[in-house]
């Protein structure tokens, strides 16, 4: 069952520096399955994080169509959670309140905001961070805290933008294997946008190479789960996965 | 040489566990001086007071319950200007820095409002409203109104757009967004404006004081110059001067600190 | 192209002033406003024009601008020098700061009464508390400069071989002028309000006279002329000169420090 699609879709804007219109993105057609993981990779100006930007309802979209379950998308809207690669944690509320602020805006009481804030704090081993305030934690735990502030919501998919690029290598590797055990757990519908091959194949269920805002080949990933680093290091297959994916991005 | 660095070892370590005494300590020299020049006779007495003058007039005002009805006066007068100032400022900073339609027209209306200044409406205000407390009041959400508003404006502008994209990605309404991100957001900014502003207020305050004169701390310093004392013009300098310094040490600078490091928004 | 854009800009700018002096030109005839509680544009330009002629604009702006300039100048020149020097020893610049930051509280307006009492009614007063305005405010701020210089950049300077002179010159004046700029745009601020309080008490020439004097036979076009004039003014001496000399430092220096 499908949940989220693309069809032709594309971005034109306007450039005022160039003094012309600029086609970002061309025609791009996708389909992720419920509970899939697809990681969209490219190098930084392919569209990648236009198409995200679309399809989280933040800019405009030119050309063709975004479903969600089959209706339409307009704008920002609770089904389609964001992780930025900026954190975007709200500074002035506590983690207990930046993972419960979905559910606030949802109407759901304190009491019943706060266990359910709880709950996705202990998913991610942040329980004793609860009361504390975004700007106390390290790059590492406030990527934490965003990754389940969205999850918190319960969205119909998880976009994620480059989430991991502003941590350090060792805490990133750390997140991305706790990302794949979270997903493991709940199952959530996610669209990977990252420009790091390797963590793109080692986080999903399919890879999307995406170059100059075309879509340019799809590698399928049947890796076994759980996924934990210090095993495909040495693995082949991993090793040949990220192989073709690193050239078609170089080719591109 | 010697002696002098170990004195200054001992005060600075003494500074550092009690901070209080570091704002204390640096007057007593200049106190002394001001003893001395006083008391020497360089300047005839009524024309330059020593520190006793001062207490004793203090003392005496005080008990006359002059000093505490004026002060009384000055302090409502501000309070209540600022507290309009920044009812107005807040939401009108905040229209302009989210609708670039409201910046585009208040913006140079704002710069030449805010160019003619506080005290230059006296004399007009004065032919509208009278002597009294209208017209200090206006000239006070005047002076207050503009910094709250440039600053809020700075403010919301400072405000991450990922911050807004978040709150809207988890459900937040657009009015939502404004309470829950854009405010608090700006905060840091708005309680940087009223400082700036309750500094000028201040001032204004004194000023109009001065020259309406009815009753409050500017009026007791002009009064006291139309008969020539004074004592009660250096006494009406230094109350004025303590006390925006414990307003502004212990309350504005807290508050602005508080919430700009805890939520480690810089704001320099 | 740049400059059809700045013409837009500067045109977009205009506009809601233009727009508020259209408002003027049609409420004050239309409601029959009372000239004594708010004149007409013609009343207000006639007002110009008179006190172009005989010469008294001319006269009350001459008063006010040497005041403000004379007091400026004595305050900068006698500020920088002695903040520099307090600055570059850190013991004595944190003696002293709570000093300057007690008096820069008081600078100005608060010095009135006792001004006029020492020098007497006149230039002597005013000038005296412009100069308290600027000073205090600016030798706090030059003070804050220096001590907020990177020692790194005072350690750089002196490992490629700068001595005392150059340091000064080199580093530490350099090095503060975001701080320097910021408190004479502030100390100004609280100057030019300070002289209009101080010519509305003080004295019988400058703009502060000429709104006050005009208050007591209601000529509220004069007011009105009078307020536009300190207007103009305060945005000429903000844009044309501090703002420049901002922009030619601080900005292009990547040192933006905003209040």
């Amino acid at each position: 069952m499908k949940t989220l699609s693309l069809r032709n879709l594309g971005k034109t804007y306007f450039d005022p520096y160039a003094g012309a219109h600029v086609t970002a993105v061309h025609d791009v057609s996708l389909d992720v399955q419920q509970g899939e993981f697809v990681s969209v990779v490219g190098p930084s100006g392919c569209g990648k994080t236009t198409i995200l930007n679309m399809i989280a309802g933040f800019i405009p979209h030119s050309k063709g169509e975004i479903l969600l379950d089959g209706t339409p998308v307009n704008g920002p809207g609770p089904e389609r959670g964001v992780v930025f690669q900026s954190f975007a944690l709200f500074p002035w509320k506590t983690v207990l309140d930046n993972v419960g602020f979905g559910p606030k805006m949802r109407g759901v009481p304190k009491a019943e905001r706060d266990r359910i804030a709880r709950d996705y704090l202990a998913l991610a081993g942040l329980s004793h961070a609860a009361n504390r305030y975004p700007n106390e934690l390290s790059g590492g735990m406030q990527q934490r805290v965003g990754v389940v502030r969205a999850l918190a919501n319960e969205p119909a998919v998880l976009l994620m933008d480059e989430p991991f690029a502003a941590v350090d290598a060792q805490t990133r590797m750390t997140l991305q294997e706790e990302l794949t055990r979270i997903w493991q757990d709940r199952k959530p519908t996610v669209l990977f946008i990252t420009h790091d091959v390797g963590e793109a194949v080692f986080l999903a269920n399919r890879v999307v190479v995406l170059s100059k805002g075309r879509i340019l080949d799809e590698v399928a990933v049947d890796l076994p789960r759980p996924r934990v680093w210090d095993q495909l290091v040495d693995d082949d297959e991993f090793k040949r996965l990220s192989a073709q994916v690193l050239q078609m991005v170089r080719a591109a | 040489m010697n002696l002098l660095l170990q004195m200054w070892g001992g005060y600075a370590r003494m500074t550092r566990r009690w901070p209080a005494l570091a704002a204390v300590i640096p007057f007593i020299p200049v106190v002394a001086l001001w003893t001395i020049v006083a008391e020497a006779g360089l300047f005839p007495r009524a024309f330059f007071p020593g520190p006793a003058d001062v207490v004793r007039s203090f003392v005496t005002l005080t008990y006359k319950g002059i000093l505490p009805d004026y002060l009384q006066d000055s302090l409502i007068r501000l309070f209540v200007g600022a507290s309009v100032g920044m009812a107005l400022g807040v939401p009108l900073g905040i229209l302009i820095g989210t609708s670039r339609w409201a910046h585009r027209i208040c913006w140079p209306v704002l710069l030449f409002f805010q160019a003619i200044g506080d005290i230059a409406w006296l004399p007009i205000l004065l032919i509208w409203f009278g002597f009294g407390l209208t017209t200090m009041t206006f000239v006070i959400v005047y002076t207050v109104l503009f910094p709250v508003v440039l600053n809020t404006v700075l403010g919301v502008e400072s405000v991450p757009r990922d911050l807004g994209r978040a709150a809207l990605c988890l459900g937040a309404s657009r009015a939502r967004v404004l309470w829950e991100v854009t405010l608090p957001g700006a905060l840091p900014n708005i309680i940087t404006g009223l400082r700036n502003g309750l500094g000028y207020g201040w001032r204004a305050l004194i000023a109009v004081e001065m020259i309406v004169g009815t009753s409050g701390i500017g009026f007791m310093m002009f009064d006291a110059r139309r008969a020539g004392s004074t004592v009660e013009i250096v006494l009406g300098m230094i109350i004025l001067g303590l006390l925006w310094y414990v307003v502004d040490a212990w309350i504005l600078a807290p508050l602005e600190r508080a919430t700009g490091e805890r939520w480690g928004l810089v704001t320099s | 192209m740049r400059g059809a854009a700045s013409l837009a800009g500067s045109a977009m700018f205009v506009a809601p002033l233009l727009a508020l002096l259209a408002i003027w030109a049609i409420v004050v005839p239309l409601f029959e406003v009372n000239p004594r509680v708010f004149p007409s544009i013609g009343a207000v330009g006639g007002a110009a024009l008179d006190s172009i002629r005989d010469g008294t604009l001319i006269a009350h702006i001459g008063a006010s601008l040497l005041r403000v300039g004379l007091g400026t100048l004595i305050g900068i020149a006698t500020a920088v020098p002695l903040g520099v020097a307090m600055g570059v020893s850190p013991t004595v610049a944190a003696f002293l700061t709570p000093l300057f930051r007690f008096f820069s509280v008081l600078a100005g307006i608060a010095w009135i009464p006792i001004a006029t009492l020492w020098f007497g009614y006149g230039f002597g007063a005013i000038v005296f508390v412009i100069f308290n305005a600027v000073f205090f405010v600016v030798t706090y701020n030059t003070l804050l400069g220096v001590q907020t210089i990177p020692h790194t950049l005072r350690n750089a300077a002196w490992s490629l071989g700068a001595g005392r002179w150059a340091m000064l010159t080199e580093v530490l004046l350099p090095g503060a002028l975001p701080n320097i700029v910021t408190g004479i745009r502030t100390g100004l601020g609280f100057a030019w309000r300070g002289l209009i309080a101080a010519e509305m008490i003080a004295t019988n020439v400058g703009l502060g006279y000429m709104l006050f004097v005009a208050r007591d036979f209601y000529r509220t076009e004069v007011i009105v002329f009078g307020m536009i004039v300190i207007g103009v003014l305060w945005l000429l001496i903000d844009r044309l000169i501090l703002v420049r000399i901002e922009r030619a430092t601080i900005e292009r220096w990547g040192m933006v420090r905003r209040a």
